[in-house]
């Protein structure tokens, strides 16, 4: 098509119009860079249907323009906004809030860590206090034991070992004969084999009686290897025998291991 | 007139300035366009605010190889009054729209105050056949594409482009002066 031809066809207003499809539209477009006269035409095609339209306008407030210039302001403002400053200051929120649940998570595990160890400290320190006590109360007991031992009151006298049973067995006992108590060393006695225990007599020797004044275990020791019993009937001698547990109504002489007799002298 | 391409591109990097001379250039006509669509001057100016604001968001899709400048928001202006026209509230507080066109609008307008020669423009439309009234009514104002216009008016599409630029001639007339 020529550019007179194309001129005739009225393509040029449709084209301005935007009446016609995208590959006349091209075709225009070509024509233009090959026959640059036919830019006038359109152009002037351009402006009078641009006063044609203005023609039909109503009058045009200035308000509208500030209008628009408020909102592609507040539009740039806002997309400014939020491609930075706010960005930032979301990102520093979450890494603050999350920077405070670890500490929390963090100060949660370590309180209770310590609340255990205090636990565990002050169980510790209740167990050291008991030991204390014990060791005080100990303490006490013996004195009272080394006291009882050292006065006038306790006579001691020796057991040696019986020569057919345990020869190289030997016992102490510390006799208060007013109060009826005796303490029985038993250091230098074997250890009862299991399932026996030793059992303390006290002996009337004319004639011979033996009664029982108790076991040695758990109920009458009172300190490292030392017993102590009472209420007993007056001795004149003391043995100890190797006894079933629970101990025997009548001694059993062949495990007689010690024996001795209480000092009638002055 | 001249397409301002310098403008255009300025106004793709987004600056105002360049924005407000278009805005100049081609806000009245193309505030005629959708006012010759809604027929509510108030209406006419919220959706004109809407088509400059939308030209600004989106300069950077407009390609000076694939048509005018003024085409482009021509179309825009036209598809955004159209929208508002089928809108609920719009349908609600107008009716029965398409009986007036650009011809009764500038026939009642009394408005010369203008920098376009209204006195022109109404010699211009007085002598106007009808079948010119609608042609330029379909093809320029309600922007019908060539075919759909053609079906409307139930004439074959050569006639059609033939008839429109015969139409539009006087009107370069009154535009340029004779030439």
């Amino acid at each position: 098509m020529t550019e007179q031809e194309l001129i005739a066809s009225g393509k040029l207003e449709l084209y301005v119009c935007g009446s016609l499809p995208e590959n006349e539209v091209q075709e225009v477009e070509d024509a233009i860079a090959q026959y640059p006269n036919l830019k006038k035409e359109i152009e002037i095609i351009e402006s009078s249907l641009i006063q044609l339209a203005e023609g039909v306008a109503p009058p045009l407030s200035a308000m509208v323009w500030t209008y628009i210039l408020n909102s592609i302001k507040n539009v740039r403002n806002i997309t400014k906004e939020t491609s930075d400053t706010t960005n930032w200051k979301a990102i520093s929120g979450w890494a603050a809030a999350i920077l405070l649940l670890c500490g929390l998570f963090y100060f949660l595990n370590e309180n209770n860590a310590l609340q255990e160890e205090l636990e565990i400290t002050t169980t510790e320190t209740n167990n050291v206090k008991e030991q204390l006590e014990d060791v005080t109360e100990q303490k006490i007991k013996t004195e009272t034991i080394l006291a009882d031992i050292r006065s006038e009151a306790f006579t001691p006298i020796s057991l040696p070992g019986n020569q057919n049973v345990a020869p190289e067995a030997k016992a102490k006992i510390f006799y208060n004969k007013d109060q009826q108590v005796a303490y029985i060393d038993t250091k230098e006695l074997p250890t009862p084999p299991r399932g026996k225990v030793y059992q303390v007599w006290s002996l009337i020797m004319e004639p011979l009686t033996p009664t029982s004044m108790g076991l040695l275990d758990e109920a009458s020791l009172v300190d490292t290897g030392l017993y102590k019993l009472e209420n007993f009937p007056e001795a004149e001698g003391f043995g100890i025998t190797l006894e079933p547990e629970g101990g025997s109504e009548t001694p059993t002489l062949s495990q007689l291991y010690v024996l001795g007799t209480v000092n009638t002298a002055p | 007139m001249e397409q301002p391409d310098y403008l255009i591109d300025l106004l793709k990097e987004r600056n105002e300035r360049a924005f407000s001379k278009l805005y100049m250039m081609y806000s009245e006509a193309i505030f005629g366009i959708i006012y010759s669509i809604v027929l509510d001057e108030d209406i006419a100016e919220e959706v004109l605010q809407d088509v400059f604001i939308k030209i600004w968001d989106n300069a950077s899709s407009y390609d000076n190889t694939k048509g005018r400048f003024f085409t482009w928001i021509l179309n825009i202006a036209r598809n955004s009054a159209i929208d508002k026209t089928r809108s609920k509230s719009f349908k609600n507080s107008k009716k029965n729209l398409s009986t007036t066109n650009f011809v009764d609008i500038l026939s009642s307008s009394d408005n010369l105050n203008k920098k376009t020669n209204a006195i022109g423009l109404k010699k211009f439309v007085d002598k106007l056949k009808p079948v010119c009234i609608s042609i330029i009514d379909l093809l320029f104002f309600k922007g019908f594409t060539q075919k759909d216009a053609a079906e409307k008016l139930e004439m074959p599409l050569g006639t059609l482009k033939t008839r429109n630029r015969n139409c539009l001639s006087d009107l370069r007339l009154i535009v340029l002066g004779p030439q």
